[in-house]
């Protein structure tokens, strides 16, 4: 197969609505302890949502709406949801070893998602402009002078306010399509092997990642 | 032989499932529960910390910070990299090499710049002013001295600070006229000037709050880095940012915490953890030890009901209801 064929048959695979929206699953993957994922990607939907009506009124929108008070504090809950269903579904996924099969990339985006979050959610606690934005500015800029990123002002609202509005989130998006989309084109990591299993001389598919015997 | 490439199972099937409903069904109990959350609690918004506040509250402490940053002995006279060429903050080779970006003379910028706009209103600061640019530097820096030694025996008297009688200069009507324009509400404004006019940089007015203002503020919330400060919100019990949890436990080893390079060592500590976990699955052994663990059982509990003992639970049809991510 040269190069163009290998490309577009990748690519029919990622546009694919079977990718994306599958009529099956394996039959291990159900249960609330399979939707955490999603409900850590549907907190981010929530947290763009909010995050857009909050950015098109701007930063003090709060301090003189009790529609844009009630909009921050879905945001600040939807932040809430997005790590407590974020941590439960890494803790799901790492007792799951779901690296296994040619999975690690999967693996490193999601917990490359988890270090861009933070940046993102802290940069968002310095918008709020109280008590709580000063302290938490003024107590971060001592660690991230010292780690050479003085670039990265926590006493500059307006970049700060940039980084959380535009940057951060943008860059967490894609790390979290990128994520998805390993997830889906490499489907759900299967279980460990059954006690008797392991005792076979199981084939090993090239690329690791078995398949359906349904 | 364990083989973590391979080391998957290759009994199971497919079943039907619905995994647009599914998503459909996260997002709207989320949304749901976001929106019902803010109904019921809203936000916890703790008022900030202004000029006006420590200038009225406490004025000994607002002329105490300003002469620190008149004199040069003050916190961020003394830091260093990124504001100024002082050494009092440099924590590591990183912090010297990327320079003074951000640059900040707190006597011209805190005090001196201040007061020329409140000249303008008021006729004590600009001959107070007038005399302390006639005076030569060594003069200068002994009349603020001088008044610094003397807030030690000063006491306030209503809104005022009154020092016992010395050679002050003009320092003491200069720090007078200070302390009216903190009062006033007008030197947040005052520190934060760009030269575009609008205002989205409150870098100065942090850093002249930076130290004993900001910090009394913090203890008596218990939000001090040695009080689990930052992954605290102010206002129990409304949960904070716990997802910076590990970097504020790291705060919390005495020896980081009096380390006078605390911040970079904690800071570098928590990368190398998180680099740990994303690399893991990578390095032998580490990638083996949720296997070891044996949690994954109880996870896939009925899986390995279902297909370690085929004879006892046959497997049951599944309606597809819901989805993995």
């Amino acid at each position: 197969m040269n190069w163009t064929e290998y490309v577009r048959d990748k690519i029919g695979i990622l546009m694919s609505v079977d990718t994306w929206l599958p009529r099956e699953l394996p039959e291990y993957a159900f249960g609330l302890l399979y939707t955490l994922g999603s409900l850590t990607a549907s907190s981010f939907v929530v947290l763009v949502v909010s995050g857009i009506l909050m950015a098109a009124n701007g930063p003090q929108w709060w301090t003189v709406s009790a529609i844009g008070f009630f909009v921050r504090g879905v945001h600040f809950w939807a932040v809430q949801a997005f790590f407590f269903f974020m941590v439960l579904h890494l803790l799901r996924v790492y007792f799951s070893g779901a690296w296994r099969g040619g999975r690690e990339k999967t693996w490193l985006l999601g917990t490359l998602s988890l270090l861009v979050a933070i940046p993102t959610a802290f940069t968002g606690y310095l918008m709020r402009g109280d008590f709580y934005s000063q302290w938490n500015a003024v107590q971060a800029k001592d660690g991230l002078n010292a780690m050479g990123l003085a670039w990265f002002n926590v006493l500059n609202a307006g970049q700060m306010y940039g980084l959380h509005v535009v940057v951060l989130p943008l860059t967490l998006s894609a790390l979290i399509a990128l994520h998805i989309t390993l997830i889906r084109v490499k489907g759900v990591v299967p279980p460990y092997p059954a006690r008797d299993e392991q005792d076979q001389d199981a084939p090993v598919p090239k690329d690791g990642v078995p398949h359906a015997q349904s | 032989m364990h083989n973590p490439k391979s080391d998957v199972t290759h009994r199971y099937k497919y079943v039907r499932a619905d995994f647009l409903k599914h998503l459909a069904g996260t997002t709207l109990v989320v949304a749901v529960l976001t929106m019902g959350l803010s109904f019921l609690f809203r936000e916890p918004v703790r008022p900030a910390l202004h000029i006006r506040t420590v200038a009225t509250s406490t004025p000994l402490l607002f002329e105490k910070v300003a002469i620190g940053d008149l004199t040069g002995t003050g916190i961020i006279a003394t830091y260093g990299p990124p504001y100024n060429d002082a050494k009092g903050h440099v924590q590591s080779p990183l912090q010297k090499l990327v320079g003074v970006i951000h640059p900040v003379n707190p006597a011209q910028d805190f005090i001196l710049k201040p007061l020329e706009m409140a000249a303008v209103l008021n006729p004590d600061v600009a001959a107070a002013l007038s005399a302390w640019h006639a005076a030569p530097v060594g003069q200068r820096q002994a009349w603020a001295d001088n008044y610094a030694h003397a807030l030690a025996h000063a006491r306030v008297v209503g809104q005022t600070v009154a020092v016992p009688p010395g050679n002050y200069g003009p320092v003491q009507p200069m720090m007078a006229g200070l302390l009216r324009l903190g009062q006033s509400g007008l030197m947040t404004g005052a520190l934060d000037r760009s030269p575009a006019d609008y205002q989205f940089d409150n870098q100065n007015s942090l850093l002249f709050l930076q130290g004993a203002p900001l910090h009394q503020a913090a203890k008596k919330l218990e939000l001090l880095g040695n009080q689990w400060g930052i992954i605290h919100e102010e206002n129990a019990p409304y949960p904070g940012p716990w997802w910076m949890t590990i970097v504020t436990a790291i705060y919390q080893v005495p020896y980081i915490a009096h380390a006078s390079s605390g911040d970079a060592f904690a800071l570098m500590l928590g990368m190398v953890l998180f680099v740990a976990l994303m690399v893991g699955a990578w390095v032998p052994f580490i990638n083996e030890v949720p296997r070891r663990l044996g949690v994954y059982r109880l996870i896939w509990r009925d899986y390995y009901r279902r297909y370690e003992h085929p004879a006892e639970s046959p497997p049951p049809k599944s309606d597809g209801a819901e989805g993995p991510s």
